[in-house]
């Protein structure tokens, strides 16, 4: 892999992602198939009359055959065709606009505040190694590395929303821009987790970086210690921090599933959940799709930043 | 050690009720309203005893996290193992490739998914936090075997004639054990974490079960009368994952120093 540019890096990563993205959709239409009984079966009712079934199935084009209806889903959805709802009959892609705006905004505020938080917690522990600070977060960040978020959140709640009644316990009716209130406990449960896995990988790159032969020749050379410190060790520090922002897109999805629902804030967790709840089976469909592809995207560009940061490190296709 | 210490602590009190809860809990329940100051913690949404719910909740989330860890390795190993020690590389490809995709979902995406497909039951909930759960110790059993199959030693027995038992299963599964072990309170924190959350989402178990994450989701409308039926399960869920994660991080250390 040695002498790698980023375009050619970046075009093979790319194709990756592609044959990913294809296989994860292919595997969703796949497991929707499996299911036993169709939609039709679904919404002819409890008493359901064979010939009623046979017309519902023919008007949703369901007697077609699976590789004809899963060519058509396939071209559909660079258009944002995701089909209909079988619950409402309205268009799936409306759901996914609807539940869109509250999860992109509890997301990007996590990953906004995640980075500075987790670099700065991970630097100031590493440049003090062994003190309080630094014992105090690797205490803290293992304890806190495992909760689940409901559970957090539910403590969260009963202490600073009902006990202390400082912060609103949930966001019922509430608008998010208006009352950023509202978004702090939600936020605190989704930075938990992910802040102690990234700071305490800034650290130890960190404590690495800074015991490395490249410091060392720098510091021979009498450059000064902030440069040393913030133009070559982080970069390198930074490197696989990155790469774990990327793993904790994973969590922070799953993450914000659950935040949604404990707090009852109505994003594209709660479509999901009450999708599955109705078995309206199009609709996780186009759930599963996004967040498929979105979980590929970042892991995309998280490689990428670690490419051009550290192009030597080998990136784990 | 002090950190290990107040692990064992954490662990023991939920370890114990949900162990020994079950034997406590009366033959006959009474129930009576919803969220009333009755019992210990008071009465839960459909008027039953919390602290019943409570020792006899703890079951399903430490029975069904232990079953899917211990899963996860019986599948995860020999299919790591096989593809490591595969003599055509094809094999290697077509086994580890599709695991590439598993990963790329997110875990509580291909939880609810496959729930939702395959309908409640405990069982569904072990095999889907198994199916989630064994893609990662695929890949450090690969990772594993593939060092050791490149040892001198193993060389050595291969020249000597040992047999395929000797080399492939005792010598390489003897080493293979201390990396393996070293995973397994990172699988097993993160097999709680998912058996919990997805009991909370309302996936794998029914909406009345006695079971702490199931508590703390139906319970939370009673937020305001009777916080304890929420906060004591919540708790308990906490006092778990994290105690296993200190005890396994303590381990840990003791092995690497």
């Amino acid at each position: 892999m040695a002498g790698l540019s980023l375009a050619s890096y970046t075009a093979r990563r790319a194709a990756l992602g592609l044959v990913q993205v294809l296989a994860v959709v292919t595997l969703v239409f796949l497991l929707v198939q499996a299911l036993p009984g169709d939609a039709a079966v679904a919404l002819a009712g409890d008493n359901p009359d064979p010939a009623r079934i046979a017309q519902i199935r023919a008007v949703m084009g369901l007697d077609r055959p699976a590789p004809e209806r899963f060519a058509e889903w396939l071209i559909g959805l660079p258009r944002l065709d995701f089909g209909v709802s079988l619950v409402s009959g309205r268009p799936v892609a409306e759901f996914l606009f609807g539940g869109v705006g509250p999860t992109v905004v509890l997301a990007a505020l996590t990953l906004v505040l995640l980075l500075p938080i987790s670099v700065l917690v991970g630097v100031l522990a590493a440049l003090r190694e062994g003190s309080l600070l630094d014992r105090a977060l690797t205490s803290v960040s293992v304890a806190l590395h495992s909760i689940p978020e409901f559970a957090l959140a539910v403590v969260l709640i009963a202490v600073f929303g009902v006990q202390l009644a400082w912060l609103p316990p949930t966001a019922v009716g509430a608008d998010l821009f208006a009352q950023p209130a509202v978004l702090v406990l939600p936020l605190v449960v989704l930075l938990a987790r992910p802040i102690c896995s990234i700071s305490r990988l800034v650290r130890a790159g960190m404590v690495d970086a800074l015991a490395s032969d490249y410091v060392r020749h720098a510091r021979r050379l009498g450059l000064g210690e902030t440069r040393i410190r913030f133009a070559h060790a982080l970069p390198n520090a930074l490197a696989p921090a990155v790469q774990q922002v990327a793993r904790t897109t994973d969590w922070l999805l799953g993450g914000v599933i659950v935040v949604e629902a404990v707090f009852v804030i109505p994003g594209l967790g709660t479509v999901l959940v009450d999708a599955v709840a109705a078995r309206d089976l199009p609709v996780v469909q186009g759930l599963a799709v996004v967040f498929a592809v979105t979980t590929v995207a970042v892991n995309l560009l998280a490689d990428l930043v670690a490419f051009r940061l550290a192009p030597r490190a080998e990136v784990v296709a | 050690m002090k950190r290990a210490g107040i692990g064992w602590l954490l662990i023991a009190v939920p370890l114990t009720l949900a162990l020994l809860g079950p034997l406590f809990v009366p033959e006959k329940q009474t129930r009576s309203a919803p969220f009333m100051p009755l019992g210990l913690l008071g009465t839960d949404f459909v008027g039953r005893d919390a602290w019943h719910q409570v020792l006899a909740g703890g079951q399903t989330v430490v029975l069904v996290a232990l079953l899917a860890t211990a899963f996860s390795y019986v599948v995860g190993v020999p299919y790591g193992v096989i593809a490591a020690t595969a003599r055509l590389r094809v094999v290697d490809e077509l086994l580890m490739r599709p695991l590439d995709v598993l990963l790329a979902v997110p875990s509580l995406l291909v939880l609810i998914l496959v729930a939702a497909i395959t309908g409640h039951g405990l069982a569904v909930l072990v095999g889907v936090v198994t199916l989630v759960n064994f893609p990662d110790v695929a890949r450090l059993s690969r990772a594993t075997a593939l060092e050791i199959s490149g040892r001198p030693a193993l060389e050595a027995m291969r020249m000597q004639g040992e047999s395929w038992w000797q080399t492939s299963i005792v010598y390489t599964g003897r080493s293979m054990l201390r990396t393996l072990a070293a995973d397994l309170g990172v699988r097993l924190t993160a097999a709680l974490y998912l058996v919990a959350s997805a009991s909370f989402l309302g996936v794998g178990v029914p909406p009345d079960a006695s079971d702490w994450a199931v508590m703390v989701d139906r319970n939370r409308g009673g937020l305001f009368l009777q916080p304890l039926t929420v906060v004591v399960p919540a708790l308990l869920i906490v006092a778990l994952s994290v105690g296993v994660n200190l005890v396994f991080d303590r381990a840990l250390r003791k092995v690497r120093t």
